[in-house]
């Protein structure tokens, strides 16, 4: 057997099915500003957690390379990152107030399995105050939004350099 | 136990600024509400649903049209071409977690809407969809809207 073996090569990559921002440049300048206020006032570490956990359910590539690269960045364990997709079977690795923000953040992604349970966010509300619970509700409510861009429009991972957008 | 109804006005400024820009972009206030009711529908938005059905008859949608929005599919001559594929464009942006966008669904929207039109119309899917969230989360009731 050869040591020098060519490498087998990745699939292509394909190009975003469509630029949305160019094309909507006010709708996008309205999800930056968006962005900027939802979870302000939230512990940005949680807040990174939230968003990988939301673009996992809803299977956003660029979500996924954008969050976890600014998570790492943000010195933020490659464990943690990992582990986000059983998190329910490791619970070990969160805080239980992280693990009430990630029951929540599945249950408000995934509204078509019938609401947001009540225990659910019994639990959400005894780990975070009024103010700070609607600031995580709103900073779930926003990652879905980028999640349902980047998932209709097809906009490809591995381009996205940590901080690019901050 | 009651849920929060606190909403950061910031917050909800910066999404009446994203629901604007979208329906502006978009152009079609009538086919914007039927998007609006079929993703609030699929997502259980009781305030939501309040708030589009009684916007879509106030720009004088129709009964049959508002009715049968949660069948489009198995109807007949209700729902243009271009409604229809806008239709299942919503659905498939609103259940992302059965599996992305299917290409049929998209090309069929691509066929319709120009490159513009499609940016707004998933804006406007994507930010009915922040709504739905917002207050499905916070089980705000029905009935806030002033017509």
């Amino acid at each position: 057997m050869s040591t020098h073996e060519e490498p087998v090569p990745y699939a292509p990559e394909e190009p975003a099915r469509l630029r949305w921002a160019q094309h909507a440049p006010e709708v996008y300048k309205a999800m930056i500003q968006l962005d900027a206020v939802a979870g302000q006032g939230l512990d940005p570490r949680l807040r990174e957690l939230v968003k990988i956990r939301a673009s996992q359910v809803n299977h956003c590539a660029r979500c996924l390379d954008m969050h976890s690269k600014d998570a790492l960045a943000a010195g933020e364990s490659v464990e943690r990152i990992i582990q986000l997709g059983a998190w329910q079977e490791s619970r070990h690795f969160y805080t239980e107030k992280e693990l009430a923000a990630l029951e929540l953040t599945d249950a408000i992604t995934v509204l078509t399995d019938g609401f947001v349970p009540d225990e659910v966010y019994e639990r959400a509300a005894k780990h975070f105050d009024e103010a700070e619970l609607s600031r995580l509700i709103a900073a779930i409510a926003v990652i879905n939004a980028w999640n349902r861009f980047g998932v209709s429009t097809r906009t490809p991972a591995g381009h996205y350099h940590p901080g690019q957008h901050k | 136990m009651n849920r929060t109804q606190l909403l950061d006005p910031k917050v909800f400024r910066a999404m009446a600024a994203v629901s604007a820009a979208a329906k502006k972009g978009l152009g079609d206030p009538g086919l914007a509400e039927l998007v609006m009711i079929r993703a609030s529908q699929i997502n259980h938005c009781a305030f939501c649903l309040d708030m589009h059905l009684g916007l879509a008859r106030e720009q004088g949608e129709s009964e049959d049209r508002i009715h049968f929005l949660s069948a489009w599919e198995e109807t007949e001559d209700l729902y243009s071409e271009r409604e229809r594929a806008a239709l299942a464009l919503t659905e498939a942006v609103t259940v992302l977690t059965e599996g992305f966008v299917p290409d049929e669904v998209y090309e069929a929207a691509a066929k319709h809407f120009d490159e513009a039109g499609l940016a707004h119309l998933i804006a406007l899917i994507t930010v009915i969809n922040g709504w739905n969230r917002l207050m499905v989360s916070r089980r705000v009731p029905p009935g806030g809207r002033q017509p």
